[in-house]
């Protein structure tokens, strides 16, 4: 699948707004660096974790406008840290959009519950590393 | 209820013994004052040995009188009480003992043996007393797994079978919390647990099943993964308030599992490599676009758009792994046809600028939406353009086009002119894995594509097909419905959105409900 992009959408110059702070938790190095890379070019403060156990503290405790998360990532799995946040009870503070970013093909059903509790669902594979700033760009 | 019948029942031996001896104090005393008086006024000379002879046969007369008396007179009213409070819900005591009962008390006999009899039919028609589930025939040996639970989630019953299915001793289960032997994960976060909840809450009475469940077992028992069906009713007198059974489909269900997520897990492993690959060429193109020179930056195009064509095959391969197995689902919702079309050929742009191509589209004003599954109408486009793109030869055009056909269906066709297709294949050409051989040297592809196409197109409810002249090229077209006559088909349901397999049938769509 190609990823589109709507007729029409505008890209703001970087600077031109306060810079949002963007937890990447991948722990595929490389493309967790490709990533920070862009929306560091893009103009977002990215921070990059590659463990989901210390990704998801640093969730709880920092603030962050937007969680790039994967869902196969070791200690704590992104179904977990995705729950955790979405839960009032463990994390009363998280107002934070979560992006889940995976390559893991889900059945069907669990994907919709995924989708359900996250405000993006992107495959990795389908989208570059600008194509996904861009599509942050439309969601923040 | 029951120690206070138990405390009347004792309660009523004393009256009986109080009878026995109110009767013998006041017979002796009536015949102590009959022989006082028989002695004075008739003169009789009183011998005291006399008066005690009369004064003991008195008692024993007494004695015998009192307890025949008491006997006939409490007995048959003790047994009428046991009768009431037998019949009584909860009641607690046997049945009286009919035949305990002495001659001249048949009508009272006759009665209870009646209401026995009655209250036993009543029973049998009703429902089973508690007690009695345990001998239920039915419950017993129904070759299901079947729970039957309390207000409290506690199971009141288990039968063999549901003891056998989850590896423990029917004793075991008995008294126990459901969700304590059952350690459940279902498919989404609608599960038992928070549907009979709700079911609590607001209903009188609530039905609802579950596809693919899983039973979280200890090592050393098998999987489980089974349907599960459940009926609440919150006023059964029995307290038995949840009723659950469970259809086993471990077999069916972990081979498809398994299918699927060895593909999914392969997937995954070329996806991982893809989108470095990706990422790399994307930052390479944009460091390198003013220095690098023209060659090269047409091997960056090149790459970037070959790795867009192993992307859509990874998707393939997942895509007909789901249509073999019946997990493709499809979700139609009303959509703008013209849009999707031009954005699938926006899409492809770059493959077709690497080989010098121009796609040519031309979207028919004032078409109908369409209910289309997006991503997978998606995925027909790009593989009929991609196949247009591959066996274009020394073309350069593609024409796409879309409009309405005759018989009101959104029709769109893209056509190349190219090779063309060998006639003695064309019946073959949606069957997998078929390609034409001639050419399969020259020309890359694993005969998915089409496949793929046709049960994408068959789920919507479309036709797909083909036309071509060897040399000259080959237009390949396909047929989806407008949205309003898919909407005719949900008339008279609230659900907004149609979910279809891959082979037409249209799913419990309540389940899968946004």
């Amino acid at each position: 699948m190609e990823p589109t992009i709507e007729p029409g959408q505008t890209i703001q110059p970087a600077g031109a707004r306060p810079q949002k702070k963007v937890l990447c938790i991948e722990d595929e190095r490389f493309i967790g660096e490709l990533y920070q890379r862009a929306l560091r070019k893009g103009g977002y403060d990215a921070t990059l974790e590659v463990d989901g156990a210390k990704g998801l503290e640093m969730a709880q405790t920092d603030i962050y406008d937007i969680i790039l998360l994967d869902l196969m990532i070791p200690n704590v799995t992104g179904i977990e840290i995705l729950r955790t946040l979405r839960d009032p009870a463990k994390t009363p503070h998280f107002k934070g959009k979560i992006i889940i970013t995976t390559n893991l093909e889900q059945r069907e059903d669990v994907r919709e519950d995924i989708e359900k509790q996250a405000d993006g669902y992107i495959v990795k594979a389908e989208l570059t590393p600008n194509e996904l700033v861009e599509f942050l760009d439309n969601i923040a | 209820m029951a120690s206070k019948n138990s405390d009347y029942l004792s309660r009523t031996k004393h009256q009986y013994f109080g009878v026995v001896l109110f009767a013998l104090l006041s017979a002796s005393l009536i015949l102590t004052a009959a022989w006082v008086a028989a002695t004075y006024y008739l003169n009789i000379s009183s011998k005291l040995y006399i008066g005690l002879i009369v004064f003991g046969t008195a008692i024993i007369l007494s004695w015998v009188l009192a307890l025949v008396l008491s006997k006939r007179l409490i007995e048959p009213v003790k047994a009428l009480w046991q009768l009431i409070i037998h019949i009584t819900p909860n009641g607690g005591l046997p049945p009286p003992n009919i035949d305990s009962l002495k001659i001249g008390h048949e009508l009272v006999a006759d009665l209870s043996a009646q209401v026995l009899q009655l209250t036993a039919t009543a029973n049998k028609q009703s429902q089973t007393p508690i007690s009695d589930i345990n001998h239920n025939f039915i419950a017993n040996n129904m070759p299901l797994p079947l729970f039957i639970l309390d207000n409290q989630e506690t199971v009141i019953f288990a039968n063999v079978h549901a003891g056998e299915y989850i590896g423990l001793n029917p004793k075991d289960i008995i008294g126990k919390n459901f969700y304590m032997i059952m350690d459940m994960s279902f498919p989404s976060e609608n599960t038992l647990d928070k549907w009979l909840k709700e079911a609590k809450g607001t209903a009188a009475t609530s039905v609802m099943s579950w596809d693919r469940v899983r039973l979280n077992v200890l090592d050393n028992h098998p999987t489980r993964l089974f349907d599960l069906a459940a009926y609440y009713n919150k006023d059964n007198p029995q307290y038995m308030e949840t009723l659950i059974v469970l259809f086993d489909h471990t077999k069916q269900y972990s081979q498809d599992d398994q299918a699927v997520s060895f593909i999914a897990l392969s997937v995954h492993e070329l996806r991982t490599p893809l989108t470095l690959l990706r990422g790399y060429i994307e930052a390479l193109t944009s460091e390198f676009k003013d220095s690098a020179d023209p060659e090269l930056q047409e091997f960056m195009l090149k790459m970037n758009a070959t790795a867009q064509q192993l992307t859509v095959f990874v998707n393939n391969i997942l895509n007909v792994a789901r249509v073999d197995n019946d997990q493709l689902q499809l979700k139609l919702h009303e959509e703008s046809w013209g849009e999707i079309v031009l954005s699938a050929v926006n899409a492809i742009g770059l493959r077709a600028k690497v080989r010098g191509i121009t796609i040519e589209s031309n979207i028919a004003p004032n078409l109908p939406t369409v209910g289309v599954d997006r991503l997978s109408i998606y995925e027909v486009i790009n593989n009929l353009l991609d196949n247009a793109i591959k066996y274009s030869g020394t073309s350069n055009v593609i024409k796409v086009d879309t409009h309405l056909s005759r018989e009101g269906l959104v029709e769109t066709t893209v056509q190349d002119f190219g090779l063309g297709i060998n006639p003695a294949i064309m019946p073959n050409l949606f069957t997998k894995f078929y390609r034409d051989h001639r050419n399969r040297s020259q020309i890359g592809g694993t005969g998915l594509g089409l496949y793929l196409s046709k049960a994408i197109i068959s789920a919507h409810g479309g036709n797909i097909w083909v036309r071509s002249e060897q040399g000259k090229g080959s237009t390949f077209g396909f047929t989806i419905l407008p949205y309003a006559q898919l909407a005719a088909e949900l008339k008279n349901s609230d659900n907004k959105e149609i979910v279809r397999g891959a082979h037409g049938w249209i799913k419990n769509h309540s389940m899968y409900r946004r």
